[in-house]
């Protein structure tokens, strides 16, 4: 059907989501890569369709062709977590953050949730975040509000966190290549509980 | 076909007298054989940008390291890997800073920064540029012997190892058990105290620093008594094929059953129950943490910043026998979802 090229960074390791979307886009060949270099280099591979953040889509270029929506909107809300206290955008001094778009776009990305004062560390794993805060090299981590159980249930530390008020779009697909329609049709029918795992409820 | 206890230490590189950080043949580009030692090089976008040198033997582990630092660093800086093995290391190293100048070195494995200290120690005048260690074991010695030398430790810290494996066994696991010759007295106490912060205790079993067969089973048997987990430490002369045969294997495989955490994915197998579960540094995740150090001596005028203390790794891998954990242990339903590979008969 055709070759759908995956960017993103879920709770489950690349082996677990890799088989998932394997078993819920049948037909359709997936690659799911969690590090930039990798995706760039898979952008080479000419796929049919791409599937990441909209963010990284805008980087590449790229528009978003089918939406994944949740609650309504193409957009969710992120979250600051430390260790103790709360910690506050605009006044954290450090953060932890998952590395999507290189040194720089992440930096300017993650500034744009939590402030200009922040100097930011980033990981390419989900999983790596939680090192961050045990190992106390950052105040706080940011990441999609719906992952913060997932930390919480990894950790005994005493988790914090705050909502901030600028969202983020909520993963998005693109077609690139000459089969990208059967593809993004693929996703549209994607099982909900995959979908789930993205944060998404519905595609459009 | 199972494989026999001394087929299975044959096997496993510690023990069979390669060392922990046994090697394969490298995968990945690299520079044409006509260039001698460089194994990889890459341009960077900008003429006249300046260069890092990194010395490093040719495994599959260090090549995944080199893909992690050129993935972070080959848009800004010409980078330049050169092969430093055998008795050439500190020639090597000279010759690579020689030729190419750089402003910054990274170093992988001990040989390497061994080789590099005695460069050091025979030009103790001469200016050297900052460097970044990575795959060395128990750095933190090492590190200090160095001038103008920070880096990342190899051993993957305990708290990073209980938080995966209370990801995979159901059961609490509250306490920890690892057996130390005296002079790792010092690592499992900072590890203690690390893991601490994560609510769990360490309780330790020192032996001789050359123990025989009967320390090491009287030291599991006590831990298995008092203790959750045992968590093997990548200790060359505790991983011995003698103490492993029958010291280490007699010890473990006999109730109570613990699951045992070791560092190194050969001592995971399913034919032969050692570790239950492996904890091992992302290589190529190691490359960019690496890469980060660099970027930040970069930007304070290639000075080490502030006290220039060794990072503890940040990523990991697992790996998990099944087999014997399905057999033993009680699993989280969602356990296979958080490992990167499963192994079973």
């Amino acid at each position: 059907m055709g070759k759908l090229l995956v960017y993103l960074h879920v709770a489950v390791k690349q082996r677990a989501f890799q088989s998932l979307l394997g078993a819920g886009l049948p037909g359709v060949t997936t690659t799911a890569v969690g590090r930039l270099a990798d995706f760039e280099r898979g952008l080479q591979d000419s796929p049919d369709a791409v599937l990441t953040l909209p963010v990284v889509l805008a980087a590449q270029g790229l528009a978003p062709t089918l939406r994944g929506l949740a609650r309504g909107s193409n957009e969710e809300r992120y979250a600051l977590v430390g260790a103790g206290m709360a910690p506050e955008a605009g006044k954290v001094g450090s953060v932890g953050a998952l590395d999507i778009l290189g040194r720089e776009g992440t930096n300017r990305f993650v500034k744009r949730l939590v402030g200009q004062q922040a100097r930011i560390e980033r990981v390419t794993k989900i999983e790596d975040l939680l090192p961050l805060l045990q190992m106390q090299r950052v105040e706080a981590v940011v990441l999609p509000s719906r992952l913060v159980s997932d930390l919480r249930a990894a950790s005994r530390l005493s988790l914090s966190e705050r909502e901030l008020v600028v969202t983020v779009g909520l993963p998005a697909a693109s077609s690139v290549g000459a089969g990208g329609a059967a593809v993004l049709g693929a996703i549209g029918r994607m099982p909900r509980d995959v979908s789930k795992l993205l944060g998404v409820e519905e595609w459009r | 076909m199972a494989l026999t206890r001394r087929s299975f230490i044959a096997g496993v590189p510690a023990l069979a007298g390669a060392g922990l950080l046994g090697c394969t043949a490298a995968v990945g580009e690299r520079e044409s054989a006509t260039t001698g030692n460089v194994l990889y090089a890459t341009r960077a976008a900008k003429a006249g940008s300046k260069s890092i040198l990194v010395c490093m033997p040719d495994t599959r582990q260090t090549s995944e390291v080199w893909r992690g630092l050129s993935d972070e660093l080959a848009s800004e800086y010409e980078l330049v890997a050169l092969r430093a093995e055998g008795s050439n290391v500190s020639a090597t190293i000279a010759g690579g800073i020689k030729r190419y100048q750089p402003s910054g070195l990274v170093l992988m494995n001990n040989p390497t920064v061994d080789g590099y200290r005695r460069l050091q120690a025979q030009a103790k005048s001469t200016a050297f540029p900052p460097s970044v260690i990575v795959m060395s074991s128990f750095l933190e010695g090492n590190q200090a012997k160095l001038r103008g030398a920070t880096g990342i430790s190899y051993e993957v810290p305990l708290i990073t190892v209980v938080t995966n494996l209370r990801k995979l066994i159901a059961t609490p696991i509250d306490r920890i058990g690892v057996v130390h010759r005296p002079s790792l007295a010092g690592f499992v106490r900072r590890q203690a105290a690390l893991a601490g912060r994560e609510q769990t205790a360490v309780v330790s079993e020192e032996v001789s620093q050359a123990p025989n067969s009967s320390e090491i089973k009287r030291a599991l048997r006590r831990l298995k008594q008092r203790c959750d987990a045992i968590w093997v430490l990548n200790d060359d002369r505790l991983l011995t094929p003698r103490l492993l045969a029958d010291g280490w294997l007699h010890g473990l495989n006999e109730p109570r059953w613990v699951p045992t955490i070791v560092g190194a994915a050969s001592l995971v197998s399913p034919s032969q129950s050692f570790g239950t579960f492996a904890v091992l540094p992302d290589h190529t995740a190691l490359g960019g943490q690496a890469a980060s150090l660099l970027l930040d001596i970069a930007d304070n005028g290639w000075q080490l910043p502030g006290s220039g203390a060794a990072q503890l790794p940040l990523s990991t891998t697992t790996t998990v026998d099944l087999s014997q954990a399905k057999e033993r242990f009680a699993l989280r339903p969602s356990a296979l979802a958080q490992v990167d590979k499963v192994l079973e008969r």
